[in-house]
Order: structure tokens, then sequence, then C-alpha cells
């Protein structure tokens, strides 16, 4: 691996989080719009150990939690549970291909809010029935598409070897 | 190099795992007076850069839309083949907040409602004023159209707001008319009513007719009087012989705003402030 690579895999998931607090209110509704911050996160943690991962998710969660308070701690919580599954699954279960990459943004996406509005305690009855089954998939479906973007985009950069089988 | 097919959970990774979910219910379980000051300080280091470029990114977009509706102004025609809707209904909202301005003339100051992503967003929102601009605790949160809020803390250029929509908001409310008082709180999650306001405490003998403008009362002296909450849609309960509970449309909804004024000044009536809904159209 050569240090060139590491600065530009950085700049990847900078690019990213700069995404999220700059591009993404132009992108539509706010529960549908791509999470650009948990997509650097789900990227982190594609080539990061588990520990390392549950770590950084801990740390995004509780800096989102301070932006929400409704939901303080349950943030923490979703995204250090959705980091460590992700690093642990990733190199557990999975190969390495677009479409697999794009199904665990999909999937770290809809799981974190399915934690986060749990945890939180804060949607009940047919607003949760909502999130859950149309915004948080609409939402995570969105992410994953921009995910496989990125890596389409930048795949080299970021030490994923994409095959499209 | 790809990513390690071979690579697993070691003994250290699961304990670090268990460490930062001890952590997170923690975080979950501290009382709000030790949480505001976590968030608060966060905010105000790590996260402050990148609030500062959320805001930007907002004010950009709006000089965009205002741009884009002066061009528009000028050539009608394009504005009705190229205007986007969505434009249009900003601008619009965006004369409104300025004309809101000029009717409250003095004690308030305006701010950009910076969403976030969480599916909690509509609940408790960031917005781009905080003590900079004279912002306080309980400070009411409105847009042309009403009550959006009350200042729930602040920081020195943010500030977190606790809407209409959260389960702990309440506000003293009466009718238009003043024949009537209660309290306003969100109707709940669940059932037909959902992000809808509930008027309860109203005295079995006063009827409230649908289409009555619901305002705030002024009582208690929190929020001042005559900030539009809702418009009465029907009766959601009646205790018999006691009390009946009306649900209330509301006039604004969290999610549909970008800007807003924040009181920043004790007033005791603010009704003049608003338009009625005939008054907005006409305008149109």
């Amino acid at each position: 691996m050569r240090r060139s690579d590491k600065y530009r895999y950085l700049v990847v998931l900078a690019g990213l989080v700069a995404l999220h607090f700059s591009v993404r209110s132009r992108l539509g509704d706010d529960r549908v719009a791509p999470d650009f911050l948990l997509l650097a996160l789900l990227m982190y943690t594609v080539r990061s150990q588990p520990g390392r991962s549950a770590a950084a998710g801990f740390v995004v969660g509780v800096l989102r939690d301070a932006l929400t308070p409704a939901s303080f701690g349950a943030g923490a919580l979703a995204h250090t549970v959705v980091g460590y599954l992700s690093a642990w699954g990733k190199a557990v279960f999975f190969a390495e291909n677009m479409f697999v990459s794009g199904c665990l943004f999909f999937a770290g996406t809809w799981v974190r809010n399915l934690i986060l509005v749990l945890a939180s305690g804060t949607l009940t009855g047919e607003v949760l029935g909502w999130q859950l089954l149309v915004w948080s998939p609409l939402q995570s479906l969105s992410t994953a598409l921009t995910g496989i973007l990125v890596l389409w985009l930048f795949g080299r950069w970021m030490m994923v070897r994409i095959t499209t089988a | 190099m790809a990513m390690g097919a071979d690579r697993y959970a070691s003994r250290a990774d699961t304990l670090i795992f268990v460490g930062c979910l001890a952590l997170s219910f923690a975080a979950m379980s501290v009382p709000d007076t030790v949480r505001e000051p976590m968030g608060r300080v966060l905010r105000q280091t790590v996260l402050a850069p990148f609030l500062a470029l959320q805001e930007a990114s907002e004010e950009l977009r709006t000089s965009r839309a205002r741009f884009d509706a002066v061009a528009a102004q000028r050539d009608s025609a394009t504005l009705e083949a190229a205007f986007l809707p969505e434009l249009r209904r900003e601008n619009d909202r965006l004369r409104s907040l300025l004309s809101l301005g000029q009717r409250l003339s003095w004690g308030y100051a305006p701010a950009e409602l910076l969403h976030q992503a969480e599916p909690t967003n509509a609940l408790t929102v960031v917005v781009s004023a905080g003590r900079n601009r004279g912002i306080q605790p309980l400070s009411g949160v409105v847009s042309p159209e009403g009550l959006v809020g009350v200042v729930q803390s602040v920081d020195a250029r943010t500030s977190i707001v606790l809407t209409w929509a959260h389960p702990d908001f309440r506000a003293s409310a009466m009718a238009e008319d003043g024949s009537v008082f209660g309290i306003v709180a969100p109707h709940g999650a669940a059932g037909p009513g959902v992000w809808l306001l509930e008027l309860g405490g109203v005295a079995y003998r006063r009827v409230v007719p649908e289409g009555t403008r619901i305002l705030t009362s002024g009582l208690g002296g929190v929020l001042p009087r005559g900030i539009p909450l809702g418009t009465v849609i029907g009766v959601a309960s009646e205790a018999e012989g006691w009390e009946r509970t009306y649900l209330v449309r509301p006039a604004v909804h969290p999610a549909a705003v970008s800007h807003v004024m924040v009181l920043t000044a004790s007033r005791a009536d603010i009704r003049n402030a608003f338009e009625t809904g005939n008054a907005r159209e006409d305008r149109r």
C-alpha cells in the first residue's frame, strides 16, 4: 500500500463528510436524501477491524447525537452496532463486488435507523411503521446508490477490489 | 491489496465494541442536565466547522433561490417555463418571512434550520442563531405561518429547538376570539391523528367549531399571545360532562421550514404580526 493511496482514501472520506454538511440539504426530503456521513463510516468499516469500526461508529454517533438531542445516546448505540457488524460481517461473510457493497450500505443504513428509532423511543405507532417500512428503505436505497457511485469512481483509492459479477 | 476476507473480530475488538456499547447506554441514561452540556461542548468545538459549512451552504442556497426569483420576475415567460415549483415555494416562504420581520419590527433574530438526517429530526432541530444573536432558552421560534417550537438550549452560535411535534411540547392556547382556553400538545404518533396537535382542557360546555384558529394565549409568560398554532379540525375525545379535547391541524410543519424567526424579546401580544389564511391567499 502506497502512502499516497492512504491519503487519497482519507480525502474521499473527508469529501463525503463535507458533502453531508454542504450538499445534502439540496438533495430533497431529509428522510430520503443519502446519508453521506453514515456512508463514510461504512466505507471506513469496509477496510478496518471491527473494534476500530465500533469506536469510529461511536464517535460519529455521539457527534450526531449532539445535533439531534431527541435521540441522545441512541445515535451512538446505533452507529456503534452498525460499525462493528459492518466490519465483522464484511470480513466473515461477504465477497467483494459492487452489488454486495451496495447491499451492505443499504442494510447498514436501515439497521442504523431501526436501532435509532427503537432505542430513542420517540417514534411509535404508524409513524414508526412509515419510518421503518417507507422512509428508511428509501434513504437506504439512495445511500446505497451513492455508495456504489463512490466506489465506482474511487474504488481503487478505497483499496476495494470491485468486481461486477 | 483487497479487503481481508480472513479478518475476524479479535478479543480486543470485542472489548472495544462492548465498551462503546456501555458508553452508548450510559449516554442514553444520563439526565438532560448532563447531556446538554456535553452536546453543547461538541457543537462548539468539533462540530463548529461543520455547522458553519452547513450554514454557509444554506445561505448559498437561499441566495441562489432569490437570484432566480429576481431573474424570473424580469421574464415572466421564462418564469412559467423554467421556474421550479420548489424554488417558487422557497421564494414565497422567504417573502413571508421578510414581511413577518417587518411586522414584528423588533425583538427577533432570523435563523436557518439546519436539518439533520436522523428520523428524529422533526422533533428537535438546530437553528443557526445562538447567544451571539441574543437567543435565550424558551424563546419562541416562529415562521410566517405560526409557531415552530421553543428554544430548548442555546450555544454560542446555534440553538436547539424543541418543535411542537416533540412529546414534551406544551403551549397555553386559546381560540382566536378568546372565548376558549386550553393546553395544546402533540396528539401522538399513532392513529389517524398523527402529526397533529390536540387542544385539551376545554370545558365541556364550550364548543369549538371546526375551522377555528388556535393561537397562543400568552398565559404563563413563556410565549407571547397571538402566535398561530393551528386550526381545529374536529373532536379527538371527550369526557362526558367534563371536558373535550379537539384535534388541531398545525399551522406549520417543522420539516417544511427552512428559515425561522426566533423571538428574542419578551412581548405581550403579537397577533398583528401574523397574517390570517385569507390575507395570505389575497396577497398571492
